[in-house]
């Protein structure tokens, strides 16, 4: 009586509780995805206004004439912060992790839904700051995503070191804030909101990758904000802890003395290195996932994996130093740190040693996930072998400022992590929005990205180890950076094309949410329990139901069934035949 | 079977409770997610079991986050307090701190207080324990001869830390000693004050609580808000203890 009494008037709360501030975790994962896709498309944006100022200084961008070379050191700090903060750390982490979590736990609700909405708000809050900075009077940062003191320490310093450098920080302060409670929410989650049956050891391994960058995100961004507060204090309350004395900016002496520029880099480096593995461990997990469900295999070396996701998060806390070896740094301190930076190569091949495996022998389908996901392998590998040579102090000291860094991170963690992003988009939108993204469309838009990003970076090392110096938008009166101008021309209209090739993604994605063929509950025969809902989900997730695991995440092969995979919740084989 | 999200309609609402601890009253939620039967929202499936333990998971990743803040800030102080800095002017490495007089009879105070409010949270916590069985059988519990409101007294003693706080900053102000300037006092307000910071946010929490019958908060919320808080706070007044022993013994 009671429960029809619902039923019949279950009463549909307005569009705007709905879709806009709602608790609802599917909802803020959706919210997200589309806060990254703002962010990603200004970053791009800005990325292509650098490459043409590299190239063409005297090309008039449209209501803004001709840039300056200030306006070159702006454009970096904001590509630089959209991408790896708002993009990088959002997506994969809180986009598709606030979607996936819950549902492949089997749980139809995260453990702390007001404090994932929260968390989605303050982020959404730190973007506008952010982005505002490019209005106020001096314009954008210019110190660069690393903020480096005491450029960044000082208003006279340059003309974004105003408002815009005090925006900059206020914003990541936030996202300090925003990521933490979404941190705390994915943890207790993960330990609390299992379905019955669902061992941690039965946890697909995006699970694992996003709990374990859950907690990395509570540990490094903590530091980041005390460094956030501390630089607002150098600006602001007359404190010195980053401004060293005897300072001259434009003639006139600062008024600060005994600070430390090198604490800023500890500080940050502490939380930017393990904002490395926070944009990558989710990326991992997917990969993993991914290879598994297409190649139609068990993951290879399930435990492997998680112990080298765990390791990979350990040892991301041990390594800062390396992105300093030439700030000045004590030998024996460089040597413990490149000594474990080239250790942090054991998990790493232990991953990729384990994804080759995993296709190994597979009756591969080659959707458009799978091409993404083997896309970022490959990416994975070609940015990950510049690692350990970058960890080599003596090598770091003369590539650092140039383009060979340039390219081992974008490689590594842009374009593998966009790779990874994609192939989620893709294998997650019947899920997502109840319709399948067009498959030729989705190939066209992985050759050209494939091809694209090789085309833009793969030179960059060659102009790295020629000695391009990177971060400056002209170089006057150095004759041996002439020879390389054809190069940049050539990485600058790679890099046009390949953005310009992201449009077939657009058009893909917003055809596809209107127009694209309905999706049923699992299309690509997956195992884990957000595929045994209808797409796209109900919003009331498994609507009170509790799905009963009975096996790992990976039941992939001949079963002697009709269907090559086993559900996670599937009723166990009864009887003496399974012996 | 159609999955709809259950709501309890408005008209239909059963009118429950009189007052008082168990009162459920209505109030319109945001949808979507759970709202543990706050606010009139049904209360889905979570006992208040479930709600403790992932109260004190999340509340435990919270602590980490703070801890690891702190150790950040002490490993900044330590360094500050040790490494010498160039001296443009004298052309050689100076040690420019300058070690703080602390007004140890004022910081004992406040430690007093604060350890005095962890006892009474502690006391406030088990007389809820007391009174949840009560509760969650719809009950007024019974007045106990002697129930001194416990939560009230963590919360003053709390205010009287942070009062505290703020009469040894004046202290210092009034010696001249400010935010900007030295290293030792700059290290020092910064520390002293995202100290505060995070023991203000527990105290609002308990504050909240502790209005909670007036704010129409269901009595085994507000048991469950006191338990998990508990943890914080007790939390961040060995926390204080930890860094009146940083100041303490690495002086300079």
């Amino acid at each position: 009586m009671q429960r029809s009494l619902i039923s019949a008037h279950a009463a549909t709360p307005s569009i705007l509780r709905r879709y806009v501030f709602t608790t609802d975790h599917k909802v803020i994962g959706v919210q997200y995805f589309f806060l990254s896709l703002a962010a990603v498309l200004v970053g791009s944006f800005l990325s292509l206004l650098m490459r043409i100022q590299l190239v063409w200084p005297k090309v008039r961008i449209p209501f803004r004439g001709e840039l300056k070379p200030e306006d070159y050191l702006a454009l970096l700090t904001m590509h630089g912060t959209l991408m790896v903060f708002f993009v990088l750390s959002t997506v994969p982490q809180n986009g598709f992790g606030s979607y996936f979590l819950p549902l492949q736990l089997g749980a139809s609700e995260t453990s702390f839904p007001r404090l994932n909405m929260a968390g989605f708000w303050i982020t959404l809050v730190s973007f506008f700051v952010l982005i505002s900075a490019f209005f106020v009077p001096g314009g954008a940062s210019l110190a660069g995503w690393t903020q480096y003191a005491p450029l960044s320490a000082l208003a006279a310093a340059g003309p974004g070191q105003g408002m815009g450098t005090d925006l900059w920080l206020v914003s990541i302060g936030l996202f300090c804030l925003g990521s933490v409670m979404s941190a705390v929410n994915f943890i207790a989650t993960t330990l609390r909101k299992r379905a019955p049956g669902m061992r941690l050891m039965r946890m697909p391994l995006t699970c694992w990758a996003w709990f374990v960058t859950a907690i990395l995100i509570l540990l490094a961004f903590s530091l980041l904000f005390v460094a956030a507060v501390m630089l607002l204090g150098d600006r602001h309350a007359g404190t010195s802890f980053f401004i060293p004395g005897g300072l001259i900016v434009s003639g006139r002496p600062v008024d600060h003395s005994g600070g430390s520029p090198l604490l800023w880099q500890h500080l940050f480096w502490f939380f930017g290195h393990p904002e490395v593995y926070i944009a990558v461990l989710p990326a991992m997990g997917v990969t993993s996932h991914l290879l598994s469900v297409f190649a139609r295999k068990p993951v290879f070396g399930y435990r492997a994996m998680v112990g080298a996701s765990i390791a990979i998060g350990a040892l991301g806390f041990m390594v800062w130093g390396h992105h300093m070896f030439v700030s000045g740094m004590n030998p024996a301190a460089g040597f413990a740190f490149s000594t474990l930076t080239t250790a942090i190569a054991v998990p790493s091949a232990v991953k990729t040693f384990n994804w080759l495996g995993t296709i190994y022998g597979g009756r591969i389908r080659f959707a458009t996930p799978m091409l993404f996901s083997a896309g970022f392998v490959s990416l994975f590998i070609t940015g990950g072998l510049t690692g350990p040579l970058l960890a080599q102090p003596a090598l770091d000291a003369y590539v650092h400022d140039t383009y060979f860094v340039v390219a081992h991170f974008h490689l590594i963690m842009a374009m593998a992590g966009l790779f990874a992003v994609f192939a989620a988009t893709y294998f997650w939108f019947p899920k997502m929005f109840g319709r399948m993204m067009n498959e030729r469309l989705g190939a066209l838009h992985f050759w050209i990205t494939l091809l694209g990003a090789y085309a833009t970076f793969m030179p960059m090392h060659l102009l790295g180890l020629a000695g391009h110096p990177r971060r400056y938008s002209a170089l006057t009166g150095v004759q041996y950076v002439a020879a390389m101008a054809p190069l940049q021309k050539f990485i600058t209209v790679a890099a046009i094309i390949t953005i310009s090739g992201q449009i077939v993604f657009l058009v893909n994605l917003f055809w596809s949410l209107r127009k694209g063929p309905a999706a049923d509950a699992n299309p690509w025969h997956c195992t884990t329990l957000e595929w045994t809902l209808p797409s796209p989900t109900p919003a009331a997730g498994f609507g009170g139901r509790e799905p009963v695991v009975t096996g790992s995440a990976y039941e992939y092969g001949d079963h002697g069934a009709v269907e090559d995979f086993v559900m996670q919740d599937a009723a166990p084989k009864t009887g003496a035949s399974a012996l | 079977m159609s999955i709809t999200s259950e709501r309890v309609d408005v008209k239909h609402k059963p009118k429950l409770g009189g007052g008082g601890p168990g009162k459920i009253p209505y109030r319109r939620g945001y949808g979507g997610g759970g709202d543990d039967g706050d606010h009139g929202r049904p209360e889905d499936f979570f006992s208040s079991g479930q709600r403790l333990r992932r109260g004190r998971i999340g509340i435990a990743a919270g602590i980490v986050c703070v801890t690891a803040l702190f150790i950040g800030l002490t490993v900044v102080y330590v360094a500050r307090l040790g490494t010498p800095h160039w001296d443009e002017a004298l052309h050689r490495e100076v040690y420019g701190w300058k070690p703080l007089a602390l007004p140890y009879g004022l910081l004992w105070v406040n430690s007093t207080l604060l350890v005095l409010s962890s006892v009474a949270l502690e006391l406030a916590r088990r007389s809820m324990l007391e009174k949840s069985e009560f509760a969650t059988m719809g009950i007024r519990p019974p007045r106990l001869k002697l129930d001194p409101p416990w939560l009230a007294i963590t919360v003053v003693l709390g205010f009287g830390f942070l009062a505290g706080q703020l009469w040894v900053w004046n202290g210092f102000r009034s010696q001249g000693l400010f935010l900007r300037g030295n290293p030792s006092s700059s290290l020092f307000y910064l520390i002293t004050g995202l100290h505060a910071a995070h023991l203000a946010g527990g105290l609002i929490v308990l504050l909240y609580t502790a209005c909670g019958s007036w704010l129409r908060m269901r009595f085994e919320s507000q048991r469950i808000a006191v338990e998990i808080t508990s943890w914080y706070w007790h939390f961040v007044g060995v926390l204080w203890f930890g860094i009146f022993a940083l100041l303490h013994f690495a002086k300079g």
